[in-house]
């Protein structure tokens, strides 16, 4: 069942255009799963700076994708290009095709706000709200639903259980979420994403400023949540890539070098530049 | 997308399968919020743009009447319906200067104690004591130079000023008359008073720009304290220091209040600073309602413009020197 | 004979550096010395002014006994709608610079003309508003000195909003728009709520600005030597009787005019200190 963004709901375009890199061909064992997102030949650019230089690639549903890479390799610019994040600021845009769905969500018409309550996003640092840890996540229901009072709260509590943190709050829903603790308010973020039923999941190294504990907190919660979404995640540990992504894309200097499952670009990377970076002779 | 359809998958999955519209009319919220944000930021320019051109229209009586003349001429007379802002202008620019000289070399050394001598226990006070009697209202300050300021230079200050400085030829003419203790230098006292809070904590916050780097290199090739301030610190934040001594010259020629209590009031230009005077704001703010005449309500709005003008200037002027200030010590 | 040399060198350059610090020390002690005296005679003649009287009465007749209720009342009843008419102004306009401009060069303009705006003298606000209100409507009134002290709140506010909101994090804004929350919602409900404590000190400094003036509500909402309501006819207000009355030759009249200025002052003093203690506050949490 596909969800319509927006009136524009094209027929799937055949896979003809001129792919500089990563061959899409090049991964069997996953022609049989659900393409979540398709890009192709995705270029973005910094006013002239050109940062993704024709991307082609598919992510899958139910799986955890990674990108991983150099720092400026364009990893985070292009999971900010998925939900069109770019677009708060002037000056950056991109060229080419994200199909989610098969529906193209690089069009001008589409409605943001709508892509981007389908795709969900965590950042880097976590991002509470200055409100109640409840208001937190009731924030991003209230835009779309309009739920009874004891529908809600049910709502609230699942998402809190989904991101594993239901234990550690309820007994203080009504104070402020900048109270908890790094991990805690990164793990309220990913409960205030989940809350409003997105159905892509896009983390932006969302372990980077979290210790190890709520690190693997976090990592288990990933795995967790695969089940239901098509995850992306962006990342600069490799070990982090490799315990929790199936897939694992690695990106040099806005090209798409190598994209494989997981097991394959770790053990047996087709490409020079991939194994001397995952060895630890660069980046 | 059927009924049945959306009601179990919702109930099995947290992934959302029903069509996602936004509650309520976002789309109008949108257009009328930021509509009416960019609204307001005009309204501001519109403000501006109202001021100029409410001067320019309620001073034309007088420019048609008196031309360039209104500007030149020393004549004030309301009974005879001549005017000219010669002595209103030069009581402007003479208070406002003295209020530099004094206010100046005050708010240099302020700000020097501040960032180079006090002991880091005082420094926060100090700067928040200072700071907070710039919020002192201007009324304040005139009636302390009214019932203080000016029975103290009758007293002592200016029969000093005159028997030591009024006997040196030349200079001795600016300090000559009666002790009066209202007049020009009294106003331009009370106007040295009121700017040192706001200049001395502009330098002080552009002083604290300067990169520590810089300065512990000064120091260590064996340079004093006052080298290190006079040297490096002063050169580095030249454009910034002198956005603030502008932006205190600005306030110090439209300063009304504290003005009006002191200076005096006299239409005429006297040689000696002793004597009483008046400023553009201090003849606004003892006549304007009194003008029942047309040519008399226009000349002080006249007034208003050549004020508005000059203040203008040297605001713009500390501006765009604060603006590059900025700009150095964001690089 | 060199190392000698030197030494004397060096010794002239320490006696400079210390007469030069010295100066910088007096400098400070006179600025203080003379910001004390100012405090010291307000107190002193203001504290025996200050006669509960002055709270209940009406501003007297010179030579009869009174107080500045009327005054008071006036200057709040002004203070409370310019500030009212000027903070969503200068919240919005402000809100338009930082969230919606993306530096353009009309943004720098407002922010330009907002701080010349900022210093401007304000007696030239006043003419401004006699010439926008007063001529029209043919006479002074409480709405024209309000509308005044508007024009003299919306920099002060705009400025604050602009700082403020400039200090919220990106990764906020984004992190709203990432869950598909319309602009707006995320300037009111996320933006707002986190630099609300900063834009509350603006408001507290314009209003601590405000009550003070003078110059402006001297030819809009004129004086009154009596009670009124009336919006639309001249008001009382404490800085024009403060001013009126100490240039006055009565006595009675010069007591009052220290009662209104000790109230005035240390009311300004209050609200300058708690919106400084609020922007630390809020400075913490950052």
């Amino acid at each position: 069942m596909q969800t319509p963004i927006d009136g524009t709901n094209d027929s799937y375009p055949d896979d003809s255009g001129s792919t500089r890199t990563a061959p899409l061909e090049a991964k069997s064992p996953v022609a049989e799963m659900t393409n979540k997102m398709v890009i192709k030949d995705l270029r973005f650019y910094y006013k002239k700076y050109e940062a993704l230089k024709g991307i082609n690639m598919a992510l899958y549903d139910k799986h955890v994708t990674a990108f991983i890479g150099p720092s400026g390799c364009g990893k985070s610019t292009l999971l900010r290009v998925l939900n069109r994040m770019y677009q708060l600021y002037p000056g950056q845009y991109a060229t080419g095709e994200i199909l989610v769905d098969g529906q193209n969500i690089l069009d001008p018409k589409l409605d943001l706000n709508l892509l981007r309550a389908k795709i969900g996003m965590v950042f880097q640092k976590p991002t509470p709200f200055p409100m109640s840890i409840y208001d937190n996540i009731a924030f991003g229901i209230n835009l779309y639903e309009k739920l009874p009072k004891s529908e809600l709260d049910g709502r609230i509590e699942h998402s809190l259980r989904k991101a594993a943190l239901w234990g550690e709050v309820k007994d203080k829903l009504k104070q402020s979420g900048l109270g908890l603790s790094g991990g805690q308010q990164q793990r309220l973020c990913i409960a205030r994403a989940v809350a409003v039923k997105p159905e892509i999941l896009l983390m932006d190294e969302p372990c980077s400023a979290l210790d190890p504990i709520s690190t693997q907190k976090v990592e288990e919660l990933i795995s967790e949540l695969k089940s239901d979404y098509c995850i992306v995640i962006v990342t600069h540990s490799m070990q982090q890539a490799a315990r929790s992504s199936d897939y694992t894309a690695f990106m040099y200097l806005g090209d798409l070098i190598e994209f494989n499952d997981t097991a394959t670009v770790f053990t047996n990377p087709s490409n020079k530049r991939t194994e001397d970076y995952i060895t630890g002779r660069f980046g | 997308m059927t009924v049945t359809d959306s009601a179990t998958i919702s109930a099995a999955s947290s992934a959302r399968k029903t069509a996602l519209t936004l509650r309520g009319p976002q789309k109008l919220f949108d257009l009328l919020f930021g509509g009416s944000t960019i609204f307001f930021a005009a309204l501001v320019l519109l403000i501006l743009g109202g001021v100029v051109f409410s001067l320019v229209s309620g001073s034309r009586l007088a420019f048609s009447t008196f031309g360039t003349d209104f500007i030149f001429s020393q004549f004030w007379n309301p009974v005879t319906s001549k005017f000219g802002a010669r002595a209103p202008i030069y009581g402007t620019l003479m208070t406002s200067f003295i209020a530099m000289l004094f206010g100046v070399p005050i708010s240099f050394g302020i700000a020097v104690f501040l960032t180079e001598v006090c002991p880091p226990v005082l420094k926060r006070p100090l700067s928040v004591a200072i700071e907070l009697l710039a919020g002192i209202p201007s009324i304040i300050y005139g009636i302390w130079g009214l019932f203080f300021l000016a029975p103290f230079m009758q007293s002592y200050v200016e029969p000093y000023l005159t028997s030591t400085l009024g006997a040196v030829p030349g200079l001795g003419i600016l300090f000559s008359g009666p002790p009066l203790g209202i007049g020009i230098l009294t106003a331009g006292i009370i106007l040295a008073i009121m700017i040192i809070p706001f200049i001395s904590s502009i330098m002080r916050e552009v002083f604290e720009t300067v990169p520590v780097m810089l300065k512990e290199s000064a120091y260590g090739i064996g340079c004093t304290t006052w080298e290190v301030m006079w040297n490096i610190v002063l050169p580095y934040t030249r454009v910034g220091v002198i956005g603030g001594v502008m932006l205190g010259l600005g306030r110090a020629m439209g300063e009304t209040m504290a003005v009006t209590f002191v200076i005096g009031n006299s239409h005429r230009i006297a040689s000696s600073l002793l004597a009483p005077g008046q400023t553009i704001s201090s003849t606004l703010a003892n006549e304007f309602t009194e003008a029942t005449e047309d040519l008399y309500t226009s000349s002080l709005i006249a007034l208003g413009l050549i004020l508005f003008v000059i203040t203008f200037i040297v605001l713009s002027f500390a501006k765009v020197m604060l603006i590059r200030a900025n700009r150095q010590a964001g690089n | 004979m060199a190392a000698t040399l030197d030494m004397t060198r060096y010794r002239g350059r320490q006696v400079q550096s210390r007469i030069a610090l010295g100066l910088a020390c007096a400098a400070t002690s006179v600025g203080l010395f003379v910001l004390g005296t100012i405090l010291l005679t307000l107190l002193w003649n203001g504290l025996s002014a200050l006669h509960p009287t002055i709270l209940t009465q009406m501003t007297p007749a010179p030579g009869s006994k009174g107080g500045l209720l009327n005054a008071i009342a006036g200057t709040i009843a002004m203070t409370t709608v310019g500030v009212a008419l000027g903070t969503p102004v200068g919240i919005l306009a402000g809100t338009w610079i930082a969230e919606y401009s993306r530096g353009s060069v009309l943004a720098q303009m407002v922010q330009f003309v907002n701080d010349i705006l900022l210093s401007a003298p304000s007696i030239i606000v006043g003419l401004f508003v006699y010439e926008l209100m007063v001529v029209p409507m043919g006479h002074f009134s409480a709405w024209a000195g309000s509308v005044a002290l508007a024009i003299l709140v919306v920099p002060v506010v705009l400025r604050t909003t602009v700082d403020m909101l400039g200090l919220v994090p990106s990764a906020l804004r984004e992190a709203a728009a990432a869950l598909g929350t319309p602009k707006w919602r995320t300037v009111t409900m996320v933006c707002y709520r986190a630099a609300m404590q900063g834009m509350l000190t603006g408001i507290m400094l314009a209003v601590a600005r405000v009550s003070g003036e003078t110059a402006p509500l001297l030819f809009t909402a004129l004086n009154n030597q009596f009670w009124s309501t009336n919006m639309n006819a001249p008001m009382a207000n404490l800085p024009v009787v403060i001013f009126q009355f100490a240039l006055s030759p009565y006595e009675d009249w010069q007591h009052l005019a220290w009662g209104g200025a000790i109230l005035i002052t240390f009311t300004i003093l209050t609200l300058n200190i708690l919106a400084r203690f609020l922007a630390t506050l809020s400075s913490l949490k950052q």
